[in-house]
């Protein structure tokens, strides 16, 4: 007999989850190479739009919030970040499923730029 | 201001007031976290050179308060309505109604210039945020955790007209309690040194031996307290200001009601200091003063072209004066 799952644990896929927002997209970006805190993301965001997109703080743990419950995100251990100063910060990272998700909306946000570039290269715009 | 300074770490205790508006569970999970980034951003914010920067900050730290309070708030009752009785969500939305409240009436206030008086560092139309929190009476419990300090001279300030305390006024403190003022031929002379005020604007339509040579021959125009000035505070032909009191003049110094007219201000009714223009509007005195009909018409129609969009985000600037030496 095989144990009922709740809700929660059921496997999604990816397409569920998109859209994503913006900022969703590009906490997810920043998670991409490796694990950080929460200034750490709000930094590489930063970085990523060239200062466009600055999350507030709390832009940035609502995001982690619902990130956390849709599994996208995990949260790692608790350290100092020897960058900054000895107080111990939470570090996250993406899980499996924040990696396909986040690599679904990279193909989806290609194929808006190409057909976006299909209907502007007639030059009528 | 080094990172570890004293106003941070006001900054950062305002931010964890401001954090209780935000659902309970919220906060218990994600508030220090939050306050660690808050004050990590602050840190970098202080470093770039400028004043922008730090303006920047506040306006989107406060933007992002206020979205994301409504959001997590709203997401907390969603979720509440089938988990939580009903009063919890009841009691926290009363918290952060009441955290709104606190702000927009004890930290900041808005305010807009009816009159010329201030001409041209402030100018008519001038919608301003004046922060309440600076200058906030020493007798509030708030004054031990909010950066609180005296009015110095050459700060502009907005009070309470003590003619007619429903008026908000705004001029610039010249004189602090003890000092001797006086004016001769329109330029203000402080404890026997000539005051050099490149803030001024000199533009006199009619000569005014009062107004120019105060307190020298005495004026009909004068209020009860103007008189009351003349008569108690005058010696050796100069003004002394008073214990608890400020005297105070407008920037554009020959087209100014101040206290050359209705006397001292107390220190009681500073209202606080003038953080920056968020909307400046080209219309006359008596729409400024009340929402009529025809004003909300003539900003819809004129909206684009009336608003003296180089003015948004201005800050009106303290700035003491330089003594030029004595004149006795």
């Amino acid at each position: 007999m095989t144990k009922p799952q709740s809700p929660d644990e059921k496997p999604r896929s990816p397409q569920e989850l998109l859209p994503l927002t913006p900022p969703v997209f590009h906490i997810l970006l920043a998670l991409a190479g490796e694990e950080r805190h929460g200034y750490g993301i709000m930094q590489d965001v930063a970085r990523q739009t060239g200062d466009r997109l600055q999350l507030g703080p709390g832009t940035l743990y609502g995001c982690l919030k619902r990130m956390l419950a849709a599994r996208l995100v995990e949260e790692s251990d608790e350290r100092p970040d020897p960058a900054l100063d000895d107080e111990r910060r939470r570090y996250y990272r993406m899980t499996m499923l924040g990696k396909r998700v986040v690599r679904a909306e990279a193909q989806r946000l290609a194929g808006a730029v190409m057909a976006a570039n299909a209907r502007l290269a007639g030059g009528n715009i | 201001m080094t990172p570890q300074s004293a106003p941070m770490g006001m900054f950062c205790r305002i931010y964890a007031a401001l954090l209780y508006a935000y659902p309970r569970d919220f906060r218990l999970q994600y508030g220090i976290a939050m306050q660690q980034v808050f004050r990590d951003r602050c840190r970098d914010v202080v470093r770039t050179p400028g004043r922008l920067p730090m303006l920047r900050f506040a306006i989107h730290l406060a933007a992002d308060w206020l979205a994301t309070t409504v959001r997590e708030n709203a997401t907390a009752v969603w979720s509440a309505g089938r988990k939580q009785t009903p009063r919890n969500f009841v009691t926290e939305w009363a918290v952060t109604i009441a955290i709104y409240l606190f702000a927009t009436t004890t930290l900041v206030q808005a305010y807009v210039v009816p009159t010329g008086s201030m001409e041209s560092t402030i100018r008519v139309g001038d919608h301003m945020l004046v922060d309440r929190v600076t200058f906030a009476d020493p007798g509030t419990v708030a004054r031990h955790i909010l950066p609180y300090r005296q009015p110095a001279r050459g700060d502009i300030v907005a009070f309470l007209y003590p003619e007619d305390i429903r008026q908000t006024y705004v001029k610039r403190v010249i004189g602090l309690p003890g000092d001797r003022i006086r004016l001769d031929k329109q330029q203000v002379i402080r404890n026997g040194s000539r005051l050099i005020e490149p803030y001024t604007q000199h533009i006199a339509t009619y000569p005014d031996a009062y107004r120019d040579n105060f307190p020298l021959s005495p004026d009909l125009n004068t209020t009860p307290r103007g008189r009351d000035m003349f008569e108690h505070h005058v010696r050796n032909g100069e003004v002394i200001v008073p214990a608890d009191m400020l005297f105070v003049l407008g920037d554009n110094r020959e087209n100014s009601e101040d206290s050359r007219y209705w006397g001292f201000v107390p220190r009681r009714y500073v209202v606080g200091k003038p953080l920056f223009v968020y909307w400046s509007y080209d219309a006359p005195t008596a729409d400024l003063q009340a929402w009529t009909l025809n004003h909300v018409l003539d900003v819809a129609q004129h909206f684009f072209t009336r608003t003296r969009w180089e003015r948004t985000l201005l800050v009106p600037r303290s700035q003491p004066a330089q003594e030029a030496g004595g004149v006795r």
